[in-house]
């Protein structure tokens, strides 16, 4: 299945693609430090030279691109391999700044965000609040023109390299849940932060925690008003989210077909049952890029994204489990190998591991299971339940 | 095409709902649900309506044929309607049929065409032989004199063969499969309606003796045309599974709101709405293949069969699913013959073996794309 392009379409792919092809950055380190520091000199040079943040306004540095200029443009970059900005901040916290920050917290923030010259970490979940985050304690205090943060954070990816936090803090009563709840952005240097890595059932530590005491923090820093932050923190910028669903089905396409190839090396696809595992991995792949292209189509004729897009994640989520779990049973005794041993690098070891965190990680699959349920499905909420 | 429904095929859709709200509920089913002759209970007067109000059974049949000159995906969207009312009326079967008069062309099938754009004639693919839907014909046989032929065999799980007016026959000669046209009044015909878990689905076993018919197609052409009437079978049922599966999960949500025990509605119970939310992953998913399928039979016809056998295997699977949650998250009342849950049951159960099972679908579909 292809999308048809029109010519100016695709000769903003080639003006890209051209561009991608002429910068030399080499390949990328083995070692964390200097992966971070080779995605921020990609994503540096992608800034100046007019190739980044897809989806940002061209005041802010971005590119403005509508929907379908925005798949083409992961297209290619997927294509050359270039690395995505290294943290969270471009993604998450870019677009609650452009739609809620002040121009001066715009001019503070954006463009070193989006070149990479500091990196974000997102700080929302706590050891004592994940799926109820609106439970979260670590507090705000408000001392002159400062806040005084302590707390702990958990689950902050990319926090070890990161200059900037965005963070949820508790400047309400203890109790006041949804609505005692500030944005703040914390620097990462200031005195009473600690980082530690958060080693996960992979092995590695993709996350961290971070520890807040007596952290002060200027007011200046926080976005939107005080106590009102909870409703800021899932901005959006047009159809960004959307163009993501498109470069992650084309990511999971590359994945099976590297299973396939894998696995008729091996020998595996001729037997009956083997085959029938592969063929509803198939099925499912051809779905996923359905979904997307759908999405796509829905936006086109009715200005939004449609009925997949509020299930797609519960799809997505599952669906890379599923395919580990495949990879590794079809791979036989060779599946029970990991490390040095492991098959190709322990890639499916390891992606097998990993993609346990697709059904916890941005809200359980549970969690996710009642949205669909109450918000598209109207069902009753549940009583017992603090209200929302 | 897009991907998604267009602003003016949503507007025949709402045309078609209006219509079957009218005219054909599952309420006008009931009467009939223990009759021991399903085929007295079609209403025909209903089925010509459909075809002069809305023209439904004219969709795929080109213009000049007095045809609409649309295609496959309108007929798509037609059955998930139908199938969210289980229409009983012979409109999967004119999908089927119309797929293998298109591709034999209007010389030898026009006339045909033109019956079945007008509601006036129903015609019915007949091919199964034992116990297999899509097989090379291979016991029936057919002796070909000029343009007419005598067929000899019998063909089982025949849609709609009661109520149908011409029978597609598939055949074989003594080198070569065959495709005749066979009127159900021909002499040395008989058609015998089975009974079948889904009471709403007609099918009958239809003997041959020696019966006299019209040649549509020999060797090639009638191979070809039976193989686009199995990914055309597979990917129109499909299209009635999502109807019928997002129907289910319409009722199974209107109950959990309204039914209440320990003093709050059951919808309000998390054991309940995430079996929702997956029965929704599951119908849209459907969906996405069903749109699949709609959209390779117009952008890529070569890829119809691989849409076809995802969107089977996807479909039939939710379509289960969907109606076995819709009976059980009713509790009792479910399990009434006066509550509709088993009748969506059995349409989800037995369109789950039609044109072979999800795992069939998932054989074939490794074959395709050369695993």
């Amino acid at each position: 299945m292809k999308l048809n392009w029109t010519s100016e379409e695709e000769s903003f792919r080639a003006e890209l693609r051209g561009f991608l092809q002429s910068v030399q950055l080499g390949k990328p380190p083995k070692d964390k430090i200097g992966r971070t520091d080779w995605a921020r000199r990609w994503n540096a040079t992608l800034c100046d030279n007019g190739f980044a943040g897809p989806g940002w306004p061209k005041e802010y540095g971005g590119m403005a691109l509508d929907l379908r200029h925005q798949v083409i443009y992961h297209e290619e970059l997927a294509r050359a391999r270039v690395p995505a900005p290294p943290g969270t901040g471009v993604a998450m916290c870019g677009p609650t700044i452009i739609k809620h920050g002040t121009p001066e917290q715009r001019e503070r923030f954006l463009k070193p965000m989006l070149r990479s010259d500091e990196v974000w970490c997102q700080a929302f979940s706590e050891p004592g609040a994940g799926s109820d985050l609106p439970s979260l304690t670590t507090t705000a205090r408000r001392d002159g023109d400062d806040y005084v943060v302590n707390g702990q954070k958990v689950w902050n990816s990319a926090a070890d390299v990161a200059d900037m936090a965005f963070t949820l803090v508790r400047t309400g009563a203890r109790d006041s849940r949804q609505k005692g709840i500030s944005y703040l952005l914390i620097d990462m240097k200031s005195p009473g932060v600690e980082v530690r890595p958060l080693k996960d059932i992979t092995g590695g530590a993709a996350f961290c925690e971070i520890f807040f005491d007596d952290v002060r923090v200027p007011v200046a820093n926080r976005i939107g008003e005080e106590n009102e932050g909870w409703k800021i923190t899932r901005t959006t910028l047009g159809h960004e989210r959307s163009a993501g669903v498109l470069k992650q089905a084309a990511f999971y396409r590359n994945i099976v077909d590297e299973i396939y190839g894998l696995l008729r090396e091996r020998g595996t696809t001729e037997d009956p049952v083997s085959r029938d595992r592969l063929a509803d991995l198939e099925v499912q792949t051809r779905i996923l890029q359905v979904n997307a292209l759908r999405i796509l189509s829905h936006i086109q004729e009715y200005g939004e994204p449609g009925p997949i897009a509020s299930v797609n994640r519960l799809i997505n989520s599952t669906f890379e489990q599923r395919l580990h779990e495949i990879a590794l049973e079809l791979l036989g005794p060779a599946g029970l190998l990991d490390g040095a041993d492991g098959v190709q690098g322990r890639r499916w070891t390891y992606g097998y591991l990993r993609t346990r965190a697709s059904t916890i990680g941005a809200g359980t699959m549970e969690i996710q299971r009642n949205a669909v349920a109450e918000q598209v499905l109207g069902m009753p909420f549940d009583p017992a339940m603090p209200p929302r | 095409m897009e991907l998604t429904w267009s602003v003016e095929q949503e507007q025949f859709r709402a045309a078609l709902r209006g219509f079957l709200d009218a005219k054909a509920t599952v309420e006008t089913l009931r009467p009939h649900l223990d009759e021991d002759d399903p085929v007295a209970a079609f209403d025909r007067g209903v089925w010509e309506q459909l075809a002069v109000q809305l023209g439904a059974q004219a969709l795929a049949i080109p213009e000049e044929q007095g045809g609409a000159g649309a295609s496959l995906a309108e007929q798509l969207l037609v059955l998930e309607e139908l199938g969210r009312v289980l229409y009983d009326g012979p409109f999967l079967a004119t999908v089927i049929a119309t797929a293998v008069l298109n591709t034999i062309g209007p010389a030898a099938a026009g006339a045909l065409l033109q019956g079945i754009a007008e509601g006036a004639t129903v015609a019915t693919l007949a091919e199964a032989e034992g116990d297999a839907f899509f097989r090379p014909p291979a016991d029936t046989q057919v002796h070909i004199a000029g343009p007419t032929a005598r067929v000899t065999g019998v063909k089982r799980y025949v849609l709609d063969g009661g109520v149908a007016d011409v029978l597609l026959v598939t055949a074989t000669t003594p080198e070569e499969p065959a495709l005749v046209a066979v009127e159900t009044s021909a002499a040395g015909v008989e058609v015998t309606p089975v009974r079948t878990l889904d009471r709403t689905r007609r099918m009958a076993t239809v003997s041959l003796k020696d019966a006299e018919g019209t040649v549509l197609a020999v060797g090639a052409d009638a191979a070809r045309a039976l193989a686009h009437a199995c990914d055309v079978a597979i990917a129109a049922l499909a299209a009635e599974q999502v109807g019928g599966a997002a129907r289910c999960l319409e009722l199974t949500v209107e109950y959990s709101k309204l039914r209440e025990q320990f003093g709050r509605p059951i919808g309000s119970f998390q054991a309940l709405k995430h079996r929702c939310a997956d029965v929704l992953v599951s119908v849209e998913q459907s969906r996405s293949a069903v749109l699949y399928a709609a959209w390779a039979s117009q952008e890529d016809p070569a890829e119809l069969g691989t849409a076809a056998c995802v969107a089977g295997a996807r479909a039939s699977e939710a379509y289960l699913q969907a109606a076995q949650e819709n009976l059980q998250m009713h509790g009792g009342i479910g399990y009434t013959w006066e509550h509709d849950a088993h009748l969506y049951l059995r349409r989800a159960k037995s369109s789950h073996q039609l044109f072979g099972s999800p795992a069939e679908h998932r054989r074939r579909l490794a074959d395709l794309v050369k695993l």
